[in-house]
């Protein structure tokens, strides 16, 4: 595959907390953030996996859609992890990519709302500058001064994960030589939350909204609508070791791939997604016996479990690794998802620590024999963990993270 | 004029971060670094807030401080009473 992609920094907002060690604590602890949401309360599901309050809207916040705020509170967290301070880098070395599954819907659907009830001469001014699918990462170079590549990717809930890769191609293409890449979203909005809910793709365990998101546990009904950003801080490892940066993870290997089975669901088989295992690995120098850990996709869908489970079994018999997914904790972050479970499959490599599946109690046909983490954290020494991302489109990206 | 005077401080220091001591009656919104979708937003945020029909159109940065509030309290007196709800 090339030169070896180093992680040296992780950003993370999350309905787990706002910081990596935050979100960390609150994942392994197996503690849903699910809750009865009161801006939804017309939808008809009304639960949400939310950020937790952010600092103050002084300032330059006004500018910006939630999902941009996430972002710049992300990209300081990434960035002073990494040791780099914007000060120092040659900016025009330096690439920022963002994957977003919505842009700035909520800034739409708020002007929106003014639009109708006022007229054109109630709308902000940053309406389009504000929810425009490029403006993540638009802003975030703007705030960084970087003039390197600025890109955004979306693959609806791949997109985080399809950022990192792209991030992974510039740098390997020297167009870069360090990337601030991964996703952000914040799709916890009236609109989405009713459409989501004619597609029969949330759960609707109202009354329980602690227990709603269930990933590959028998009696799911559908993921729990989320929010959040994951950053990654990426170079490559020589230039992460002549500035003597510490190494958290390597991205060894990746893979995308297509299902062109459905708009929605995914492929039955999981045969989309064990061709980008299959990619990852190959690029990892590796084959399925040398993986330890899946930091899966696991929306807690009927369809998208049963399919990655069947990938899962079939790739990986008989020796099974240990398999997690946080969105039994966190709800769908969409966008963001793929990178926020790369920034926990790069911790769970150093901390050699393996998060519980939240509300996971009972395997069905297709998760027997699987080995679900659940309950409570596993010690695990791992040397190659993949996270799984898939989204509407049939889109699919395997990440192959080893130890540094 | 006082009152809305005083409101547009609050407002320019907490949405736009503008120093208190840096607004004057006489500042421009240039002068405070307010650019140009800042002071479009300024009035629509000042239309919003007192339910007057401020023509964003003729916002630019060359208007002072004290200049944008004699437009509100202009725009109020010719309103209902009461109608002003920042």
């Amino acid at each position: 595959m090339g030169e070896e992609i180093a992680v040296t920094g992780i950003g993370l907002v999350t309905p787990g907390g706002i910081g990596a060690e935050q979100t960390w604590e609150t994942v392994c602890a197996g503690r849903s953030t699910a809750h009865t949401d009161p801006a939804l309360r017309d939808a008809p599901v009304d639960l949400s996996c939310r950020v937790p309050p952010l600092e103050s809207g002084r300032g330059r916040l006004w500018r910006f859609d939630r999902s941009t705020r996430f972002l710049l509170i992300a990209a300081r967290e990434a960035l002073a992890s990494a040791q780099l301070n914007p000060a120092d880098w040659d900016c025009g070395r330096v690439a920022v990519v963002i994957g977003t599954a919505a842009g700035g819907i909520g800034t739409l659907e708020t002007q929106h709302h003014k639009l109708l009830a006022t007229g054109p001469t109630a709308l902000s001014p940053m309406t389009l500058p504000a929810f425009l699918p490029n403006m993540a990462a638009g802003h975030l170079a703007l705030e960084l001064g970087v003039t390197g590549p600025s890109l955004q990717t979306s693959t609806a809930c791949a997109s985080g994960a399809t950022a990192l890769i792209t991030a992974a191609f510039l740098l390997r293409a020297g167009a870069c030589d360090i990337a601030v890449a991964g996703g952000t979203d914040a799709m916890v909005t009236p609109l989405c939350a009713a459409a989501f809910a004619k597609m029969g793709a949330l759960s609707t365990r109202c009354d329980a909204p602690a227990r709603a998101s269930r990933p590959f546990d028998k009696d799911r009904d559908g993921f729990v609508l989320g929010e959040g950003c994951g950053l990654l801080v990426l170079e490559r490892r020589q230039h992460a070791d002549a500035r003597a940066a510490r190494v958290l993870a390597v991205l060894a290997g990746h893979g995308t791939t297509s299902d062109a089975h459905h708009p929605t669901a995914p492929h039955p088989t999981g045969a989309g997604l064990r061709s980008a295992t299959s990619m990852a690995l190959t690029g990892a120098g590796a084959d399925p016996t040398d993986v330890d850990h899946v930091n899966a996709h696991g929306t807690s869908t009927p369809l998208n479990d049963a399919a990655e489970a069947a990938a899962i079994r079939d790739l990986y018999a008989p020796r099974h690794p240990t398999v997690t997914s946080a969105k039994g904790v966190l709800g769908h972050t969409m966008g963001a998802a793929g990178a926020i479970e790369a920034a926990l499959t790069a911790m769970s490599i150093a901390r050699r620590t393996v998060p519980p599946t939240a509300n996971f109690t009972t395997a069905d046909d297709s998760t027997t024999g699987i080995d679900i983490v659940h309950g409570t954290s596993r010690p695990q020494p791992i040397r190659l963990a993949l996270s799984h991302s898939l989204g509407f489109g049939g889109h699919n990206t395997v990440l192959a993270f080893t130890s540094a | 004029m006082d009152r809305v005077y005083d409101h547009l401080v609050t407002l320019l220091g907490d949405k736009f971060e503008v120093p208190a001591d840096r607004i004057a009656p006489d500042a421009t919104l240039g002068d405070l670094e307010l650019d140009s979708l800042a002071v479009v937003e300024l009035y629509v945020t000042l239309q919003e807030q007192w339910k007057i029909p401020l023509d964003d159109s003729a916002a630019t940065a060359d208007l002072t401080v004290e200049d944008v509030a004699r437009t509100v309290t202009e725009l109020l007196g010719a309103q209902a009473p009461g109608r002003g709800t920042a």
